[in-house]
């Protein structure tokens, strides 16, 4: 597939001199892709850190962070730089270890996942052909991080999150799993762009959630909108934090930048968790917007075959690429917005109420979902034809 | 040898093994070749084959829940031994913010302990200085005018739902919502800035004295307090909405923490503890003290009883529940006040150094945590033989004993928040 | 009920170990030094009796006190030879309260425990006890309650003596 070539490598191939040797270009581009990878995760860390504070102060009748900045806005920078220079803390019984790779795991793990994750249809860092099990598979490594934690920090509470934490993820890891395949059936790829790009019919908004596609996507919305709450340790599933039984779970013994790596999973997990929501349930990058703007250009693709053989960029695209981004950075926020109205709306529930809504509840109903989407999409497919 | 719990789980032994210890343990885990055997007993069975039975039973846990913990609403320790996520026994320490009040009660003179009775209970800090007022003037016999009575009800009854506040506020903090309270400590404001305007002071107030209270209102304070009412009615149904008919707060309090009737009595529970048992009390009804028998009379409020409307009676959601209605009745006590309430005196003819005549006597009066009862005892001298302070928070914590084991570690969080301890009052 | 009623009450069911009242009373006219005595009612008990004393005052149908309000003890003067128990009882089914006073002797300060008949006294009779240094016989958990559990002496005692530190630190 030609749009399936990297956008930074090709980039790099037009504008760098003829002596550069091609695995320089591969390694710059690939730096360029990490270096993207982490901004993002960083930056979607700050902002969202800052949201959640105005989102939960004007939600409680109170203003949130109003000093630093218009409306507080480099208070989370701030904040990183207290973190950066706090002493770096280990407690005396931990496995130091452990202790010291357990947050390096997450944020790796997380930067895995963000790998598979496209920026623009044509702006991306990995195009997988199973884009959505490479993100399900690296975020589920983050438990194991959490688990390292919890044991490492030789502390009580923190095993308990720890425990919590595993419990809990590998019952909703099933549901949500479960649930993205319905919208996989109707869309027929493990790949982001392409189920995005499968969406983009009447006027961008012929999306798998609509219930001419398929009926049973929008109860799997819900059971994904559940299980994605559950998986990212969000209320009212934070049960692994639960900062009012737990302290702060499996992060107590924490402190300093090393707990900020915490922050910048869960957030980073957020903001995955919206966006594959958002690819495969309503949309992804296509919109009104996108449709219009795809119709103002000439050539849609950023990279196109030049006429001399090989690729060229394609910088006439880029209204449409930067509408289509926008549009899927705008329906993540939409997520993620959703996810913090109701961390500070509902009280949390208990382990065992997690664990019977998982197993009894949502995998059942998971389960009944493919199923009906998947006789749907066979009467649609064989006998409607 | 089987392995011991200390090996299976490093977090459940010593806080600090030795080096020697680690190294053995080590070597006993990591040893290649180690044989089966070492892991668990070895026997031979008839049929000739060995069995091995591993060991790998789960051993308690013991956890200091506190005396540093976001849920103990203050500084208390719970000893808990865990089955995972079960308790299985749990025994409190107290102690920590013990601050001798009754031996200063009997070091100090009779009016200058008023400022200590602040700090027992110092979110109903009117309440304690009523109470303890009372106690003395049983003893001294002084008539107190009527605008301080009504002063007195109207703050007693403004500082009961702003300490109900903080409970119901806390409580969902313990459940995990927050945002109630925020609401909570928003109207909670509000009361605080009555009592500055009052009598200068935010938290511990001391405004209700021996024979009275300490100054009259200011000029529209009255109106101030009625604004509040009114706002505050419209807002109560905020908290109702967001806690007691949540599902999820349902599904976390109801059925949890069930104290039965005969349960109550026998522990002593007083308050909203009791009444959340079902059981219809309330001192100032049943025994009326100040101006709550006329107000009684009147039949102007009335005493939420819980019915175990969302599960078994007496369970967490009905104290809460008690809680959150009551401070509804409390508004219609103080509309009351602010309609009867008339000018006049405001502090009795009470002497800068009291001295009060022989004799004892227990008075107890309805707190917003039940009761708060003082015994004094004085010899006819200017300081006190003996000021006894039964505190509610004291007695209703000893049911906690009774009521965690068998809880899941999120029940245990919301049966002590639903006791709404202040440990500043069971520590005194 | 009144106080007059139990009073009579008690007597009438032989309530074991009831020595006699007190009750507040005016200024004797004929002694000078003599200034009454304010306050509540007692009821006298016998303190080793106190326990069965309780069971009837609990179980008897027409006084039902169901509650065990407050027990605590009170050391009136360093060279008074006595303490006092006082415990405070309520009935909410009759909506009455009775105070109960037992003299006990400081040389022989123990009484068996309440616990049995009222589960509310074990946490009250623990704070008594490290307060006071009054011994309940046969109370399950007779540990410290309020004071540490290495703590010398007994604070709330007439002749107790504020220690100079505690584990190094000075409380001067």
């Amino acid at each position: 597939m030609q749009s399936g070539s990297n956008v930074f490598l090709e980039g790099l191939r037009q504008f760098a001199p003829e002596a550069v040797p091609g695995w320089a270009l591969m390694l710059t581009a690939a730096g360029i892709g990490v270096a993207i990878v982490m901004g993002l995760v960083s930056v979607n860390a700050i902002f969202s850190v800052w949201l959640e504070r105005k989102v939960s102060g004007h939600i409680q009748c109170r203003y949130g962070p109003m000093y630093v900045g218009w409306h507080g806005w480099l208070q989370s920078i701030a904040d990183g730089v207290k973190l950066l220079l706090k002493e770096d803390m280990i407690p005396a019984g931990a496995d130091r270890a452990m202790f010291m790779l357990a947050p390096a795991l997450v944020l790796a793990s997380i930067l895995g996942a963000m790998a598979a994750f496209p920026l623009m249809p044509d702006v991306f860092f990995a195009d997988l052909d199973l884009g959505l099990f490479a993100i399900l598979a690296f975020s589920s490594l983050t438990t194991i991080g959490v688990v390292m934690a919890g044991w490492a920090s030789n502390s009580k509470w923190t095993i308990f999150g720890a425990m919590r934490e595993a419990a809990q993820v590998v019952a909703y890891e099933i549901p949500l799993g479960v649930a993205l395949l319905v919208p996989v059936m109707v869309a027929g790829t493990f790949n982001l762009r392409e189920a995005s790009a499968l969406q983009s019919g009447m006027w961008g908004m012929d999306w798998f959630v609509m219930p001419w596609n398929n009926p049973f996507v929008l109860p799997a919305a819900v059971l994904f909108l559940v299980a994605a709450l559950a998986e990212t340790k969000r209320a009212p599933f934070d049960l692994p934090e639960a900062e009012s039984e737990l302290v702060a779970g499996f992060m107590t013994e924490y402190s300093g930048i090393r707990w900020s790596f915490f922050f910048m999973e869960e957030y980073a997990a957020m903001f995955l968790m919206s966006a594959v929501g958002a690819v495969f349930f309503f949309g992804g990058f296509e919109s009104p917007l996108t449709a219009l703007a795809a119709r103002l250009v000439e050539d849609p693709r950023l990279i196109v075959p030049a006429a001399e053989g090989g690729m060229r960029l394609n910088l006439g695209s880029l209204p449409y690429q930067l509408a289509a981004g926008t549009t899927l950075l705008l329906k993540t926020f939409a997520g993620i917005f959703l996810m913090m109205w109701l961390r500070w709306t509902l009280p949390r529930i208990r382990i065992d109420q997690v664990m019977t809504m998982g197993y009894k509840y949502l995998t059942p109903l998971a389960l009944l979902c493919v199923l009906g989407a998947g006789i749907w999409e066979a009467i649609r497919h064989s006998w409607l034809r | 040898m089987a392995v011991t719990p200390s090996q299976a789980a490093p977090h459940h032994g010593d806080p600090q093994p030795t080096d020697a210890q680690r190294a053995a343990r080590k070597g006993a885990q990591h040893a290649p070749g180690t044989p089966l055997s070492q892991f668990g007993a070895e026997r031979v069975l008839p049929s000739g084959e060995r069995e091995v039975a591993l060991d790998v039973r789960t051993s308690d846990m013991e956890i200091n829940f506190g005396p540093q913990h976001p849920a103990t609403h203050g500084v208390m320790r719970v000893l808990m031994r865990t089955d995972g996520e079960l308790v299985t026994g749990a025994q409190p320490h107290l102690g920590y913010l013990h601050r001798c009040a009754e031996k200063i009660g009997e070091s100090v003179e009779w009016l200058q302990y008023l400022p200590y009775t602040d700090r027992y209970d110092y979110l109903a800090a009117m309440n304690n200085n009523l109470a303890y007022s009372m106690a003395v003037e049983a003893l001294l016999g002084v008539p107190i005018p009527r605008r301080a009575e009504m002063l007195r009800v109207i703050c007693a009854e403004l500082n009961r739902i702003g300490s109900h506040l903080v409970a119901i506020g806390t409580y969902g903090l313990d459940i995990g919502a927050f945002t109630p309270f925020f609401y909570a400590f928003r109207e909670r404001e509000w009361m605080m800035a009555l009592f500055e305007k009052i009598c200068g002071a935010r938290l511990t107030y001391s405004y209700i004295r021996i024979g009275g209270v300490f100054n009259d209102a200011p000029v529209g304070w009255l109106e101030d307090v009625a604004r509040f009412c009114d706002t505050f009615e419209e807002k109560w149904q905020e908290y109702f909405d967001l806690l007691m008919v949540n599902q999820i707060f349902i599904k976390r309090t109801a059925n949890i923490g069930v104290i039965s009737k005969e349960m109550a009595f026998d522990f002593g529970l007083t308050g909203p503890m009791l009444r959340g048992s079902g059981v219809d009390w309330d001192l100032r009804r049943d025994l009326p003290y100040s101006l709550y028998g006329e107000i009684c009379r009147d039949k102007a409020f009335g005493i939420p009883i819980a019915r175990g409307e969302m599960g078994q009676l007496g369970d967490c959601w009905d104290r809460a529940w008690v809680r959150t209605v009551e401070m509804m009745e409390s508004v219609k006590i103080v509309r009351w006040c602010l309609q009867h309430i008339e000018p006049g005196p405001v502090l009795g003819d009470i002497p800068k150094t009291l001295r009060v005549p022989v004799g004892e006597v227990y008075v107890g009066i309805e707190n917003p945590r039940g009761e708060l009862g003082h015994y004094v005892v004085s010899d006819g001298g200017k300081i006190a033989i003996r000021v006894r302070v039964r505190g509610p928070s004291f007695t209703n914590l000893a049911v906690v004993e009774e009521l965690l084991p068998g809880a899941l570690v999120g029940d245990a969080i919301a049966i002590i928040g639903s006791t709404d301890i202040v440990v500043g009052e069971t520590d005194r | 009920m009144d106080f007059q009623g139990i009073h009579d009450r008690l007597r009438a069911c032989n309530a074991p170990g009831l020595l006699g009242i007190d009750l507040p009373r005016g200024p004797d006219p004929k002694d000078k030094k003599d200034k009454g005595r304010a306050g509540d009612p007692f009821v006298l008990v016998e303190p080793s009796k106190l326990a069965s004393f309780l069971t009837v005052c609990r179980d008897d149908e027409r006084l039902s006190f169901e509650m065990l309000i407050d027990l605590s003890a009170v050391d009136p003067a360093k060279e008074d030879p006595n303490f006092w128990v006082v415990v405070s009882l309520l009935s909410v089914q009759r909506k009455h309260r009775l105070q109960i006073k037992c003299v006990l002797p400081k040389s022989q300060a123990s009484l068996p425990s309440t616990v049995p008949v009222y589960r509310a006294s074990q946490w009250h009779e623990r704070e008594c006890a490290e307060m006071f240094g009054i011994r309940f016989e046969g109370h399950p958990d007779p540990r410290n309650i309020l004071l540490p559990d290495d703590w010398v002496g007994h604070p709330m005692r007439k002749d107790y003596e504020f220690p100079k530190e505690y584990h190094g630190i000075s409380c001067e």
